[in-house]
């Protein structure tokens, strides 16, 4: 049985465009192997690199932050990203557990 | 996705109505679907695979297909009877686990508004209470009374409806008279024996918010072993 585990993140969302940010929110679309975080999870970010919620354990939330950024800067309605394994000089954007997973990035306008 | 949409989808949510958000993750488009009603010629052709997901309560791109599908399904009922201590720190933890919380305490003492603020307290026995509450094996109780007038009623409608959970607080002692009461009352040992209780995991915890989190515990667990 499942139940339908809510982190309120998109009623966050709206908090945040109701305050006049900018609004990229970002889904967990796709994982394959151990990931950590299950398809559906999400995160928000605003123009100034403010985030809220998690697509993964930590691990590459830096760079979605940095995604979202320019995604807004660029005006672009979406987009999609992955990431896989980490290896030792990108270690800050990889996924430790050796999992990958594919996150979509849309503005919300 | 506009921000008109946002707004339903939160509106929705908030009516515990089942939806599914179809995104075309190439352009962009979403659409809200309600299964049975129908969609957009974008998403009409995939409607199919979309009502599937529904069935498995599943999340994610539907094969071959540059489309993503999240579907919303209804929280699962939580019944507490017995508006005590423990249940004002139960509803805490279940805020945050998106349970859906009914509290019956037919005390109106216990089920103030200030004890249980932005909470609806159904302020009746259980016998009558649960004419007002849809409830099914999809559903859970804690009985926290351990007042045999109080929880038993209770204990009876959750067996006879097949609730996944059911726990009931109080020592080993007064379980076993309760076991015996519903032995009387024509509950066969399966019945009987599938009531958590004392309730909870053993934490070895004794305040109110330790024991709160023992059921909780317990009653997570037993959500994913079903």
């Amino acid at each position: 049985m499942k139940n339908s585990f809510d982190e309120k993140i998109l009623e966050e969302a709206n908090d945040w465009l109701n305050a006049n940010q900018k609004v990229v929110l970002a889904t967990v679309i796709q994982t394959w192997g151990s990931s950590p975080r299950q398809v559906g999870s999400r995160m928000i970010v605003n123009e100034t690199g403010d985030f809220s919620g998690s697509v993964s354990g930590g691990c590459v939330e830096s760079a979605v932050v940095r995604e979202c950024i320019g995604l807004i800067k660029d005006n672009k309605p979406c987009k999609k990203i992955e990431f896989k394994v980490s290896n030792e000089s990108a270690w800050e954007v990889g996924l430790a557990c050796g999992g990958e997973i594919a996150v979509y990035l849309e503005q919300i306008n | 996705m506009k921000h008109s949409q946002l707004k339903e989808i939160i509106k929705k949510k908030a009516s515990k109505i089942e939806f599914a958000i179809v995104t075309n993750l190439e352009n962009g488009l979403s659409e809200i679907y309600e299964p049975g009603k129908s969609l957009s010629k974008e998403f009409e052709i995939h409607k199919e695979q979309i009502d599937n997901f529904f069935k498995l309560k599943k999340n994610g791109v539907i094969e071959n297909t540059e489309i993503f599908i999240e579907t919303y399904i209804r929280p699962i009922k939580v019944i507490i009877v017995g508006a005590v201590h423990i249940a004002q720190y139960l509803v805490d933890f279940a805020k945050s686990l998106n349970f859906e919380i009914s509290i019956i305490d037919p005390r109106g003492y216990f089920a103030s508004e200030q004890r249980f603020p932005d909470m609806k307290i159904i302020n009746k026995w259980p016998d009558e209470a649960f004419k007002e509450i849809e409830t099914n094996e999809n559903s859970a109780l804690i009985a926290l009374t351990h007042d045999p007038k109080i929880d038993d009623p209770a204990l009876q409608h959750a067996l006879n409806k097949k609730f996944y959970y059911i726990g009931a607080l109080g020592s080993k002692k007064t379980h076993e008279n309760r076991c015996q009461r519903l032995k009387e009352a024509g509950f066969n040992s399966d019945q009987i024996n599938s009531i958590h209780g004392p309730i909870g995991i053993k934490l070895g915890g004794r305040s109110a918010p330790e024991i709160a989190l023992s059921i909780i515990a317990q009653l997570v667990s037993e959500t994913y072993k079903k």
